[in-house]
């Protein structure tokens, strides 16, 4: 299948039309609310929230009887909260550190949820089928009320967020001072929580309970790369998530027997992949040339310094030595020397070298200054 | 009992053993969350083990996914280790991407992988005593029995050879360097053993599953006492109680039996999280309620001991003044009253000398910024706490 005729699909297929707007619309809202749990060093809280909104499932349908999607996901809410606050309570009240909690919340909650579902799926009730789809989720089974769900959530969070903005952003960064300046920050700290249990919850229809943590994550992870700016991490972030989605289920749609939820997940962790190594500030590889040009200039540095070293004996400065001098001296190579003479520090002529006057100041001044615009 | 419960019990208490004695220690180095993702991150590890073997219980299957393990904790020390991201993100990050390489494995060739992705989350012990290992054609018991049991053997092996260097270790890296043991060494065998182990339970217990036997009975053991080998030795236990009562449980209820054994590890966990002696829920809230108490304690003193004039020691006039509630009021003065600290006459509270004692010293306390003092005093002067 062409691009071209993918896209048209994507437009006039109904099914299709819903998964990708859905899974767009999944992805911006998760990397919305992913930046500030990773930036509040949460990011397996998210983790631990999917795994635990697993028995609430169970639980609603046990009491319903009914596999209606937002029944169940208001069950899916309830226990994801009740997680949350339980290792909330355990890591304050107890001497466990939060990775034990959340580990402990994250395998008990999942196992009950096993534990149910299995139980229901020996009840002879022909509804029960299709619940196990909350583990990896299955994007097939959106239909437009989940999308428009979905949307008016989506909704409802970035208004909630455009109006605490400031409060947020202050809490994310200085929590001391923001309770100093009079907010309530259990209040906000709170309201951050449960919108991030509200995204992962919407997500669990479509990546499922597994894998849910990643699409928290990683168009976060990858968005702090790019930028020091809050606002621009959460829009960036958003973006990611939505890319992720689209371009997930282009390829889980071309391809058969390939689940949607773990397609996503992989899409954005290349999306981090190649953020890690591309961006220009912070990835490894403009760092790697970093640190080459960094020692290139060293180099350079040392070389100017070791003829300064010999000119210095001279009365005349410029004193013409042998090339062959510098030979035995581990930081010189014909480039660095031709470098030198590019900057006009150094004069060649034939097998002798000399220093210029300004080559001599220079070297004077090497570790008295420092010279920014080197290479 | 038939001999195939007794077995799938004996499996699971194995297992439990051996995912509680690594568990412990990752919850005390503050590692839990890298024993979540070894058990996802093996998932790539096993297909491919099993693609070349054919065999869940082969050795080589277990070595290989063993090694996707090591290779997880590499990666996520790495991705740590460039700054671009803070330690949990890097796990968050590197497990559910192997853990999707390993879903997609699975659905591209379900035809040829006998592993379902129900079997990869919650194992399947029931059908462990199907699988005989046949030596020279004798039957000599359920395969993945022989397996747990010889990585039970090496974990238990390994403890004792190593038990000093790991409890140094794990308290004081610092001092674990400078006696000339590599810190590094015995965390990648840490990491290693680990590994093994979540491959060898994998197949009974499932991938999150894991999880909960090497951290929730280490947790539940880690609230009851401080000492490592009593907490090793608590965490065993609750693990191989949660393992058979759990099997019975799912044994009534008809139900997975990974599952059940997680519930009951929850249920212990949450029964000693209320109820431990010293660190439990009710026993820190009594502490918080009699810490406020007492320090209320001190602040009516106080003010007694600062004020001598009558009416500011008049029993109502003291209600409005500290401004506390009725019923707040009346624990503090009858606190105080049994402790010999105050008397009353005729409506009007003062010191004894008991009181008047206890109070200075305080204030003692208070000025040199020595408040812990107070709380050892408490004892020399308290006959009733709050």
């Amino acid at each position: 299948m062409d691009i071209s005729k993918y896209i048209e699909l994507v437009f006039t297929d109904y099914t299709l039309r819903t998964i990708t707007l859905g899974t767009a619309i999944l992805g911006a809202i998760t990397g919305m609310l992913g930046s500030f749990a990773v930036l509040r060093k949460q990011s397996l809280l998210g983790d631990a929230i999917s795994h635990a909104a697993l028995p609430g499932i169970a639980i609603a349908f046990l009491i319903t009887g009914a596999k209606d999607t937002n029944t169940l996901l208001i069950g899916a809410l309830v226990s994801g909260l009740i997680g949350t606050f339980w290792i909330k309570n355990i890591v304050t009240k107890t001497h466990l550190k939060s990775d034990t909690a959340l580990g402990l919340i994250l395998s008990v909650f999942f196992g009950f949820g096993m534990l149910l579902l299995t139980f229901i799926q020996k009840q002879p009730n022909a509804n029960q089928a299709g619940l196990d789809k909350y583990l990896f989720g299955q994007a097939a089974t959106l239909v437009e009320s989940d999308v428009w769900m979905m949307a008016i959530v989506t909704g409802i969070c970035l208004m909630v967020m455009l109006t605490f903005w400031k409060e947020f952003k202050i809490l994310l960064f200085d929590a001391d001072y923001t309770k100093t300046l009079g907010f309530n920050t259990k209040t906000i700290d709170i309201l951050i929580t449960v919108f991030i249990v509200l995204a992962i919850v919407l997500g669990l229809q479509t990546v499922g309970v597994v894998l849910m943590s990643a699409m928290l994550l990683a168009p976060a992870a990858a968005a702090r790369q790019w930028t020091n700016s809050l606002a621009k991490m959460v829009f960036l972030a958003a973006v990611f998530g939505a890319f992720s989605g689209v371009f997930g289920t282009a390829i889980s749609a071309s391809q058969n027997n390939l689940s949607t939820g773990p397609v996503i997940v992989l899409v954005a962790s290349v999306f981090v992949g190649f953020s890690f190594i591309f961006s220009p500030s912070r990835g490894l590889l403009f760092k790697q040339i970093r640190v080459i040009k960094n020692r290139r200039d060293l180099e350079l540095h040392k070389t100017l310094a070791f003829m300064y070293h010999i000119a210095e004996t001279h009365e005349n400065t410029s004193h013409p030595h042998k090339i062959k001098l510098l030979n035995n001296f581990h930081g010189y190579t014909k480039s660095t020397l031709q470098k030198l003479v590019d900057k006009n520090y150094v004069k060649i002529n034939g097998s002798m070298w000399s220093l210029t006057e300004t080559g001599f100041e220079t070297a004077a001044n090497l570790y008295t200054k420092q010279e920014t615009e080197d290479e | 009992m038939n001999s195939a419960q007794l077995e799938i019990q004996i499996i699971a208490s194995l297992v439990a053993i051996a995912c509680a004695i690594p568990g412990t220690f990752l919850v005390l180095r503050k590692m839990a969350m890298i024993s979540d993702a070894i058990s996802h991150a093996i998932l790539p590890g096993i297909v491919i083990g099993f693609f070349i073997t054919q065999d869940l219980n082969s050795p080589v299957l277990i070595l290989l996914a063993a090694l996707t393990g090591i290779i997880t904790v590499v990666l996520v020390e790495y991705i740590q280790k460039t700054g671009l991201v803070k330690e949990d993100t890097a796990i968050g990050l590197v497990f559910p991407a192997l853990f999707s390489i390993g879903v997609i494995m699975i659905a591209k060739n379900a035809n040829d992988v006998h592993l379902d992705v129900d079997a990869v989350l919650l194992g399947e012990l029931a059908f462990a005593p199907f699988d005989r290992l046949l030596i020279g054609g004798t039957d000599v018991g359920p395969k993945s029995l022989w397996v747990v049991g010889s990585i039970l053997l090496i974990t238990i092996t390994l403890l004792i050879l190593f038990f000093k260097e790991l409890k140094v270790s794990t308290f004081d890296k610092g001092l674990t360097a400078s006696l000339g043991f590599s810190p590094a060494v015995i965390h990648y065998g840490l990491m290693s053993v680990s590994s093994v182990t979540t491959v060898g339970a994998f197949d009974a217990v499932g991938a999150i599953l894991v999880v909960a036997l090497m951290i929730a009975p280490a947790a539940s053991a880690y609230l009851l006492t401080t000492d490592l080998k009593k907490m090793l030795i608590l965490a065993i236990s609750f693990g191989v109680f949660s393992a058979i009562f759990g099997y019975w449980v799912a044994h009534c209820l008809d139900a997975s039996i990974a599952g059940s054994i997680t519930t009951i590890l929850g249920v212990v966990f949450l029964l000693v999280y209320l109820f431990a002696p010293s660190k439990g829920i009710i026993a820190v809230m009594y502490r918080e309620k009699q810490q406020r108490t007492e320090v209320s304690l001190l602040t009516f003193l106080l003010h007694l001991k600062n004020h001598d004039e009558v009416e500011e020691r008049h029993v109502n006039h003291l209600y409005e003044h500290i401004n506390w509630q009725k019923v707040r009021a009346k624990s503090v003065l009858d606190l105080a009253q049994k402790n010999n600290m105050i008397h009353m006459d005729n409506q009007v509270v003062s010191l004894t000398k008991k009181g008047d004692e206890f109070t200075s010293k305080a204030i003692n306390y208070i000025i040199t910024n020595e408040d812990a003092q107070i709380e050892d005093m408490k004892d020399d002067f308290f006959l009733f706490r709050g």
